[in-house]
């Protein structure tokens, strides 16, 4: 049983947890929890957008439009202040217009995510930036106990082994969870604390062998899973997501298995440049298409589901590549747009549906 | 390279390019009438032409002769003039087709091979461009290397990194970390590094050695550029001032495009030369300058001509702009004698690089410095570093400082955005109020 994201927080926070409200999506979630500082990350916080209309123009992306509506309200659960980390122009700008025009009585943070190509000027950047973030974070906090950070660093790492082994169940069909429950399971890290989430992965049920499905199988490609909603109509027509390229989920988390942290330092930075390609981080493009291809083969997917979020820039420029070798190969692509609402229209309703009749013919033939 | 490239090239650089010019002066004997509302025209304007339209006239025979970059207008382009690499400013190209209002029909190409009309139209107007071949200009280079930088936005990688992948050509990206508070020892090294680490790569590419020294000369030649720029700003802090903003946005391409060559340094010498006698001599740039404005963002480039004439009507002058100054801004921090960690502070630093609260502060001085009336600030669709942030901009600088301000909702240049009835109804309430306010 997940518990759910208000309650949870509400309950940490008048236990005295500090808690600390990070936006999307890279950053280093070791560090905070060696200060005893629980992250809860906004992405997509439900209600009416009200105030936020009056600090952002119309074209801009709903998750920034909603985190900042999230955070005008001066939420209880979030008490230790906020994190921006560096991942697109909007969330980049949303972080200096909170800290220096409009002014929250919590402290705000950012984090620098390297872009582009990597290599090994990038990586001593990164150490930099993480040691500069940990003098942040000393300086209202005090110093950081070393001891503190590798075991964190340890905790990191088991939960990100429990994934990577439950994704590729996932992948094989050993996996007994509907696209509902799989996607609940993986948006929990967004706010349990980092031993309650091991807990719960560890009693994810995982089959020895691989169930005999009939139902056809999709890659979900994107920022965040579809909606509930969404996901709960794929069930619905027999449609299994099984596997993902979503920068909320399998985007944040390494490409393949880690060996155990020795040095938390090089452990931070090591996680950080395995992650998968992602537009966010100005990667290249072959690489991301690689690292597609290697998924759809790996998965055995029929199709792929694009789910953008509106005004998403990195997205937007990957997408029409990506959708046109995607095209070229005959593999079936769908694109749906999101403003992040829980409710499918009636059109993408019937987009869906003939959709999966596509992918169904595929499993037929 | 080709011999046969070689002699076309230089026979249209000392042959062709003048003749072109001569048929372009030929042509404009007749000049258009100037509105009553304007002061007379710079002569500058004459020669600002000239060195545009030869540096696009020459692009076309260079291949075989230099190798071709695409550049972004805040990369450091002084590496690569050190490689004698040919550049062509795609933004520059995008804001010439949407001052011709063609941007729809070049961001409709993109639209229809399968980008977003979300996405912004300077990258949109060139990728149809891209994908078509057709350009205003004649012809452009295919280039042999994209430079770009995310010291203006992330867009330009996410762009580039389009077009490095359609051309299967390389790509060198300058990582520009976002300034939240101040730049960083980290943040300098990082970017002094990444010049240095380009190097290897410039000379593959361009099959040319890197020297130092010409380096260096470059570099003060584009430092002493950006000086001269800056004074011509500084300049129109004269009343009546003896240029608009738009007349400034014309101008901005020499230091935008051709930084660090000659060519750019003498023509701002020309500039401000003339700049000075006018000030000296009283003459504005509109006929009778009553009130001061300051412009946020990016020109509308299909709409200069209308703002210009609108404003001018209205006895309206804008005299600075955020925009024309990000060229002069950070040039202080040039050193020749330390270039890579000079220019990793200049570059690093400028404004669309920099956090909001440094932006409210340099608004706030300019808003003085210019004795400035009223504010017009530009939304556009295209430009989320700069738009993001403009409303609580405008309410404290409005708080502050007490002055009337509009903010309008359109695009660089996609003209398509454009929504005239809205428009018109805003900048004329925005006039009542800055003509009440004084009157009170």
């Amino acid at each position: 049983m997940i518990p759910a994201r208000s309650e949870y927080l509400k309950e940490l926070a008048q236990s005295g947890q500090k808690i600390m409200g990070v936006l999307p999506a890279l950053y280093p979630r070791e560090l905070l929890w060696a200060f005893d500082i629980h992250t809860a990350e906004i992405w997509d916080p439900p209600g009416e957008i009200l105030h936020a209309n009056a600090h952002l123009q119309t074209t801009i992306c709903p998750i920034v439009k909603r985190s900042l509506e999230f955070i005008l309200k001066e939420p209880d659960v979030i008490n230790a202040g906020y994190l921006f980390p560096h991942t697109c122009d909007s969330l980049q700008n949303l972080g200096t217009q909170v800290k220096d025009l409009i002014g929250v009585s919590l402290p705000v943070y950012t984090f620098y995510n390297p872009k582009g190509s990597f290599n090994t000027t990038t990586t001593t950047y990164y150490r930099d930036i993480l040691q500069n973030f940990q003098s942040s974070l000393e300086t209202s906090y005090g110093p950081l106990d070393s001891e503190k950070l590798l075991t964190a660093c340890v905790l990191s790492h088991k939960i990100d082994s429990h994934l990577i082994t439950i994704q590729h169940a996932r992948m094989t069909d050993q996996l007994p969870l509907s696209n509902s429950e799989f996607f609940k399971l993986m948006r929990a890290q967004e706010y349990l604390l980092p031993k309650d989430y091991l807990s719960l992965l560890e009693q994810v049920d995982i089959l020895d062998q691989p169930a005999k499905t009939t139902g056809a199988r999709l890659l979900v490609s994107g920022i965040l899973p579809p909606t509930p909603e969404i996901l709960e109509f794929l069930d619905e027509l027999g449609v299994s997501v099984v596997a993902d390229d979503l920068l909320a989920v399998s985007r944040r988390i390494p490409k393949f298995p880690m060996d155990p942290p020795t040095s938390a330092l090089d452990y931070l930075t090591d996680r950080f440049f395995i992650l998968p390609p992602c537009s966010t981080r100005g990667g290249d493009l072959d690489e991301r298409l690689y690292h597609l291809s290697k998924l759809m083969n790996e998965s055995q997917v029929q199709g792929l589901l694009f789910d953008i979020v509106k005004f998403c820039e990195p997205e937007l420029f990957d997408h029409r590549l990506l959708v046109k070798t995607l095209r070229e190969r005959n593999i079936p692509v769908l694109t749906l747009e999101t403003e992040l609402h829980n409710h499918i229209s009636g059109q993408d309703k019937t987009r869906i549906e003939a959709f999966t009749e596509l992918l169904f013919d595929m499993v037929v033939t | 390279m080709s011999i046969r490239a070689e002699i076309k090239y230089k026979i249209m650089k000392d042959y062709g390019a003048p003749a072109l010019m001569a048929l372009q002066e030929f042509k404009r004997r007749k000049p258009r009438p100037i509105p009553e509302a304007f002061g007379p025209p710079l002569e500058s304007n004459k020669r600002l032409k000239e060195i545009l339209s030869r540096h696009y006239f020459l692009s076309r025979y260079v291949p075989g002769v230099k190798k071709v970059a695409w550049v972004t207008s805040g990369a450091p382009v002084e590496l690569l003039r050190a490689f004698d690499f040919y550049t062509i400013y795609p933004e520059n190209h995008s804001a010439l087709i949407g001052a011709k209002k063609q941007g729809a029909d070049y961001c409709g190409i993109a639209e229809g091979s399968g980008f977003s009309q979300d996405l912004c139209s300077y990258a949109r107007i060139d990728l149809g461009h891209m994908l078509s071949g057709k350009t205003p200009a004649g012809k452009l280079p295919k280039p042999d290397l994209l430079f770009c930088s995310n010291n203006i936005c992330q867009t330009v990688l996410y762009w580039y990194k389009a077009i490095a992948h359609e051309l299967d050509i390389p790509l060198i990206h300058f990582d520009a970390p976002f300034v939240t508070t101040e730049q960083t020892e980290a943040d300098i090294t990082y970017m002094a590094q990444q010049l240095q680490d380009m190097i290897p790569i410039l000379e593959r590419v361009s099959q040319r050695v890197f020297y130092l020294d010409v380096f260096e000369d470059i570099l003060k030649c584009s430092m002493e550029t950006s000086q001269t720029w800056g004074a011509i700003l500084d300049a129109m802090k004269a009343q009546p001032a003896p240029m608009t903003i738009f007349d400034a946005f014309g101008h901005l391409a020499p230091i935008v495009s051709l930084r660090g060559f000659p060519v750019a340094q003498d023509y701002y010498h020309i500039l401000m030369e003339e700049v000075e006698t006018r000030v000296t001599q009283g003459i504005g740039a509109i006929s009778d300058e009553r009130y001061r404005l300051i412009w946020d963002n990016i020109a509308i480039w299909y709409k200069v001509r209308f703002l210009a004439t609108f404003f001018a009507e209205r006895k309206m002058n804008f005299v600075t702009a955020t925009y024309t100054n990000a060229w002069a801004e950070t040039t202080g921090y040039l050193d020749v004698k330390d270039p890579w960690t000079s220019m990793a502070k200049t570059y690093g630093q400028i404004i669309l690089n920099n956090n909001l609260k440094h932006r409210l502060e340099l608004m706030k001085k300019m808003i003085k410095t210019y004795a400035v009336d009223g504010m017009v600030m530009h939304s556009t669709r295209s430009c989320k570093p700069y738009s993001v942030g403009q409303f609580d901009l405008r309410k404290a600088l409005t708080a502050d400082l007490d002055l009337p301000a509009v903010i309008l909702d359109a695009d660089i240049a996609d003209e398509r955005v454009w929504s005239e009835q809205q428009i018109h109804t805003r900048l004329e309430a925005f006039c009542e109020t800055l003509e009440g306010s004084r009157n009170a």
